[in-house]
């Protein structure tokens, strides 16, 4: 996969930090499953974490703590079982659903306009930030909006373009503010991709009350 | 000082990650003691600056280093030192513990892995501290302005926008001081590609 439209190195940076919300995170998370180029940067930004954490003045502990601790590694207590409700739309052929979605609550794909449907895909305990599947029909537009502080949009099937170039998967689009661009799905086919932001959501006209309820923050 | 942190501050980053690696293979559980007096204090501070109360941040610290036990033989020395390892561990059960949820997909946030490395661990062991002693250095070279901001970034939760009205800035200019900051951090990291 030739990824040409990798992430800021401010959203890497709070993605290391673990200050993005949920749904911006989750998108980031999709596009670091398939770009090695922005997962050797993570990880570069994770070393600044590791290099803050060695420097810190160090906290007292309380003082059987470490006796506590070692008791319970003794107790070898099972790990809490890990289940996770899923379900999944429909895809087309053969896609696979991004590991990074593995834990998430994902919604039936619903009718958001013309060539466009839409799934909820809701991070657990993510509260009001998540994310959408689009998925949507050869030469539309994406659905059109204004923009929070931070809008991220990963290719999984198919491709889109806008004024920055062509966006096919592997592919994330990251805009912000002050970014008017205007994706238009490339003629080939339709294309799915995974979509968060930050900050307040601003689709325009009817679709916007439609989209709404699916994208919160 | 006790002797206990006297002993500590022996520890470097090359040692830090010989004994996780000690853990991994030996289960040896003096490495886990030296390795948990060094880290449980610091992850403990770096819970409290998270914003965390001081019964909260002594479990999560806890938590941390249980995870560290548990999930030793998943530390890959040629990828990142101990203290990089530990943070990320740290910074998931932050984000977890954020969302109220302990769920989190198998496999727990580690990124699917690269092509096999086939360096030896003792060589990886070093690339990768000389890698991170650079990153050292250059964070010591940012200006206090670019330095606060990163440590901001980190322990805060706050976007660069509430960053920016608390410092009294504006946000352009904490952007910019983010941009410098972590272009120099690269720099440092890149000069062995």
């Amino acid at each position: 996969m030739s990824i040409s439209h990798h992430l800021t190195d401010e959203t890497l940076l709070r993605y290391a930090a673990g200050t993005l919300p949920a749904g911006p995170a989750l998108v980031v998370a999709t596009h670091l499953e398939s770009c090695a180029k922005c997962r050797a940067r993570l990880l570069a930004f994770e070393a600044v974490g590791g290099a803050l954490l060695d420097a810190l003045p160090p906290e007292r502990m309380e003082p059987d703590a470490l006796a506590r601790l070692m008791a319970r590694i003794d107790a070898q207590e099972a790990p809490a079982p890990e289940t996770a409700p899923r379900r999944m739309p429909d895809f087309p052929g053969d896609i696979r659903l991004p590991a990074a979605l593995s834990a998430c609550e994902i919604g039936p794909w619903k009718w958001a306009g013309p060539g466009v449907r839409m799934s909820r895909v809701t991070v657990p305990g993510g509260g009001e930030s998540g994310a959408v599947l689009l998925r949507i029909g050869a030469g539309r537009r994406l659905p059109e909006h204004g923009h929070g502080a931070l809008e991220l949009t990963q290719v999984i099937y198919g491709s889109f373009s806008d004024i920055y170039g062509r966006y096919g998967p592997g592919d994330v689009s990251e805009t912000d503010e002050d970014v008017d661009h205007q994706p238009v799905v490339d003629a080939s086919g339709e294309c799915i991709c995974l979509a968060a932001l930050e900050g307040q959501m601003l689709f325009k006209g009817f679709l916007g009350r439609l989209a709404q309820p699916f994208v919160r923050f | 000082m006790t002797s206990a942190s006297a002993e500590n501050n022996a520890l470097g980053p090359q040692a830090l990650s010989r004994l996780v690696v000690v853990i991994a293979t030996d289960r040896d559980r003096q490495a886990f003691t030296w390795l948990y007096r060094h880290y449980a204090p610091r992850l403990k501070s770096y819970f409290l600056r998270s914003g965390m109360a001081g019964n909260v941040a002594e479990e999560l610290a806890q938590e941390t280093m249980l995870q560290v036990w548990r999930k030793a033989a998943l530390f890959d020395p040629a990828k990142a030192g101990a203290g990089t390892w530990i943070f990320t561990i740290a910074r998931n059960l932050r984000v977890d513990y954020l969302r109220h949820d302990r769920i989190r997909p198998s496999g727990d946030g580690e990124m699917p892995e690269d092509e096999a490395d086939d360096a030896p661990n003792g060589e990886a062991l070093l690339i990768t501290s000389e890698r991170e002693e650079r990153l050292r250095t250059a964070l010591q070279t940012l200006s206090s302005e670019q330095e606060a901001i990163v440590r901001l970034s980190f322990f805060g939760d706050k976007p660069h926008m509430q960053i920016a009205q608390e410092l009294g800035i504006p946000l352009g200019t904490v952007k910019s001081r983010v941009r410098l900051a972590l272009a120099k951090l690269r720099a440092a990291l890149d000069g062995d590609k």
